[in-house]
């Protein structure tokens, strides 16, 4: 008997714990957009990652710092900066300056995220917050910088940019928006796989229906925000005749599964997340169709990101007791 | 076989590895009677025990040592020896509690024996708890609550129905299960005697799917059982945890849900463990006291898993050895099972009389590492079989609100961990309910005394 009373850990039950942790998640979660942001460099060419690769070092660099002034544990290893960088990216026209992308990632995390308290305590997302931030610092090059799909990076340099079906439809209608789907066959082929202008890690809906499907899979996510959103967009764009190139475009893929589904940001019950997720898809498709911008996903989330807590306090668990007397 | 569609209970619940195949295959085996046993006057719910029996006294196994007075049980020599002095020693539970400590003896009488009582099916409803409250039993599922005063319904009480708790839904346990298969008659009798006391109209034994073989045995012992007038049966349910606690189970065998925080009783059901019953059946047809537990003793530890009958008071240390000795790789020493267990810091401990299981494991266990911020997964909230806000209740403690704590559940959390194993960050959920539950107690204790 050789377990003395030095060796015996005394800590309290259960003694059992499920295979999960927040950095399994979050690793995950990277694993899962790894396959949509590495389609978006390689049909957008190398800037495209090269503003990743900035994306991602600005929130790590950001992340340790940020541990280091405000003396809390590093958490860099958990993946959730990693996960806001390489969100941001995805958010980006290919673009954008890299070091731009870099200081919007050091806005998410330092600002958004670390300044209201860390991990789980931030009010917004951090990526789509730093993506606003962008909007407002760079609204240039978050307006023009959109490439054509695998046009090379000669036509990169020559600043030949194209714009986004959502901004053609937005200007010039259906049937222009229609022209800018470039690869050969069904316009509707090149909106799946992801053969169109647009933000970096948005274009290829087939690979991120597969990435949202392993976090399904995985049990990180449920599909109640996502669906809530794509029916809210369907629904709130359905008079103008195209909710399906609505469904299709812009962000809507990205931000309904990777980021509408942020835990910390989003309500935690069921009935909460469906209200949650109608309020974003309404929001994106009137933002798209009356709004300024093309594109309305983004400030739907961070919109909807304001009622999270109202939502926590209306829609509460239901309780598996009645409350009466104690005895 | 699917169980999907058992009855089971309303809402959250888990499924953890239940890691019973180290000895679910194994009866029970009885330890050589121990050199040494330690009885601590406190192993029961209510007022420690008071000896009758001083030092140097020759006692024989059966024999009464110490009085329950009137909220708590007996005590009997679960060895037959000679009494040392009454000391304070290592409690599992308290950190030294008085004991009262038998060595073996050359001179010690024999064990005393106890003949079946021919007339114990006329006994009347208070011979028999009187029966049942001499021999020093209490809930062996674990609570230790003892069982006469369960068993002593307030005359505004009505109970229908008693349920036998067979579920054993604890990760790793299976002394319950093979109880089921080894004693399946005297389970059945004592059901069928509490249900007497009670007047119940039916008996429902509650067991997990996955001890389908216990069925088979209690149906044989159901056919051919000596008590008549009363149904019973034994009902499979789902394998989820927490599917043995009283709530749930009465839930899942019953469809009434209890209310918060109240007992059983309130819908008109007692439930007792499968254990409890069988001796209730000892004390009333033999008037034979508690004086063994069947207790699994497993885990990655414990070099040969087993199912052991263990007189009360046996060190663990020798209980441990029966089993083939520890692991040098032990990290922690259960008692009970891992979800609701407690960690122990020795095995110079005594067994007592709530203990159904030690359970040595390995490796790094949770919170060894500290653990992280709420990320407001919501699983806690998923998970939790009583529909509680654990998420809510830990950031309102770690935030300095443990009073703004009970919107979100904390009073009527009855600490079944399920919220603690899938937190992904690792958060004692369990233990910020307790500090909540603890702090508006008091408060309420200060505002009445006020």
């Amino acid at each position: 008997m050789s377990a003395g009373p030095q060796e015996l850990v005394l800590t309290p039950g259960p003694h059992l714990h499920a295979e999960v942790s927040t950095a399994r998640i979050m690793w995950t979660v990277n694993a899962a957009l790894a396959p949509a942001a590495l389609w978006g460099a390689w049909v957008f060419g190398a800037n495209a990652l090269a503003v990743i690769l900035g994306a991602v070092a600005g929130a790590a660099a950001a992340e340790w710092l940020a541990a280091r002034w405000m003396g809390r544990p590093q958490t860099l290893r958990d993946g959730s900066a990693v996960c806001t960088g390489l969100l941001l990216a995805m958010t980006l026209p290919p673009l954008v300056p890299w070091w731009s992308a870099a200081l919007g990632s050091v806005f998410a995390i330092l600002v958004v995220k670390a300044l209201f308290g860390g991990l789980g305590y931030n009010l917004f997302n951090p990526a789509l917050a730093g993506r606003a931030f962008m909007m407002a610092t760079f609204p240039l090059a978050m307006s023009t910088g959109w490439a054509t799909p695998r046009a090379g990076f000669a036509a990169a340099l020559d600043g030949l940019t194209t714009p986004t079906p959502l901004a053609v439809l937005k200007e010039q209608g259906l049937e222009a928006a229609f022209r800018t789907l470039t690869a050969p066959g069904s316009p509707w082929a090149s909106l799946a796989l992801g053969f169109r202008p647009g933000s970096i890690g948005e274009v290829s809906v087939v690979l991120l229906a597969l990435g949202a499907a392993v976090l399904v899979a995985r049990g990180i996510i449920r599909l109640t925000i996502p669906l809530a959103v794509l029916a809210g967009t369907v629904l709130s764009t359905a008079f103008t005749g195209a909710p399906l190139l609505h469904l299709l475009s812009g962000g809507l893929w990205l931000g309904a599964f990777f980021m509408a589904t942020d835990y910390v940001t989003a309500p935690t019950t069921r009935n909460g997340q469906l209200v949650f997720g109608l309020v974003i898809g309404l929001l994106t498709g009137m933002i798209r169709v009356f709004g300024g911008y093309p594109e309305g996903i983004c400030y739907a989330i961070l919109i909807a990101n304001t009622l999270t807590p109202a939502l926590n306090l209306w829609f509460r668990p239901k309780r598996l007791a009645l409350v009466g007397t104690p005895s | 076989m699917s169980t999907v569609s058992l009855p089971t209970f309303g809402r959250g619940g888990i499924h953890p590895d239940p890691h019973k195949q180290a000895t679910s295959g194994k009866p029970i085996e009885s330890l050589p009677p121990p050199h040494e046993v330690w009885l601590p006057l406190h192993q029961h719910l209510g007022e420690p025990a008071t000896p009758i029996v001083k030092k140097g006294d020759l006692v024989a196994r059966g024999q009464k040592l110490a009085d329950g007075g009137p909220t708590g049980v007996p005590l009997h020599a679960t060895i037959s020896g000679k009494v040392k002095p009454i000391d304070k020693r290592p409690h599992p539970t308290d950190v030294l509690a008085p004991a009262i400590v038998i060595a073996r003896a050359a001179d010690a009488p024999p064990e005393l024996e106890f003949p079946e009582d021919p007339a114990w099916l006329e006994l009347s409803r208070d011979e028999m708890i009187a029966r049942v409250r001499e021999a020093g039993i209490v809930g062996l599922g674990g609570a230790a609550f003892p069982t006469w005063r369960k068993l002593m319904l307030p005359p505004q009480v009505k109970v229908d129905t008693l349920i036998v708790n067979g579920a054993e839904c604890e990760p790793y346990l299976t002394a319950d299960f093979r109880t089921m298969i080894a004693h399946p008659r005297e389970i059945v009798d004592g059901a069928l005697l509490m249900a007497r006391i009670v007047g119940a109209e039916r008996v429902v034994i509650g067991i997990e799917a996955d001890k389908l073989e216990a069925k088979w045995w209690l149906d044989q012992a159901i056919g051919t059982a000596a008590i008549g007038g009363i149904p019973i049966g034994v009902q499979p349910v789902q394998v989820r945890y927490p599917q043995g606690a009283e709530r749930q189970l009465v839930h899942a065998l019953t469809g009434r849900i209890l209310p918060a925080r109240g007992l059983p009783t309130a819908v008109g059901v007692l439930v007792q463990n499968v254990a409890t019953a069988m001796a209730v059946s000892d004390a009333v047809r033999f008037r034979r006291p508690l004086l063994d537990r069947v207790m699994t003793v497993t885990g990655p530890g414990v070099a040969e898993p087993r199912n052991v009958r263990v007189p009360l008071g046996t060190p663990l240390g020798e209980v441990v050895a029966f089993c083939g000795g520890a692991s040098p790789e032990v990290t922690r020493i259960i008692a009970g099972g891992p979800m609701m267990g407690r960690a122990l810091p020795r095995l110079d401990l005594p067994v007592i009389k709530g203990m159904n299981g030690l359970v040595l494991l390995t490796g790094r266990g949770p919170l060894e590492d500290g653990y992280g911020a709420c990320i407001h997964c919501g699983r806690c909230i998923e998970a939790c079989p009583l529909g509680l806000e654990p998420d809510q209740v830990s950031v309102h403690v770690e935030a300095g609100r443990t009073l703004d704590t009970e919107p979100y559940g904390s009073l009527d959390c009855f600490e079944c961990g399920s919220c603690s194993y899938v937190c992904p960050a690792g958060r004692p959920l369990v233990q910020f309910m307790q500090v909540a539950k603890s702090a508006l107690r008091r408060q309420a204790a200060l505002r009445s005394a006020s």
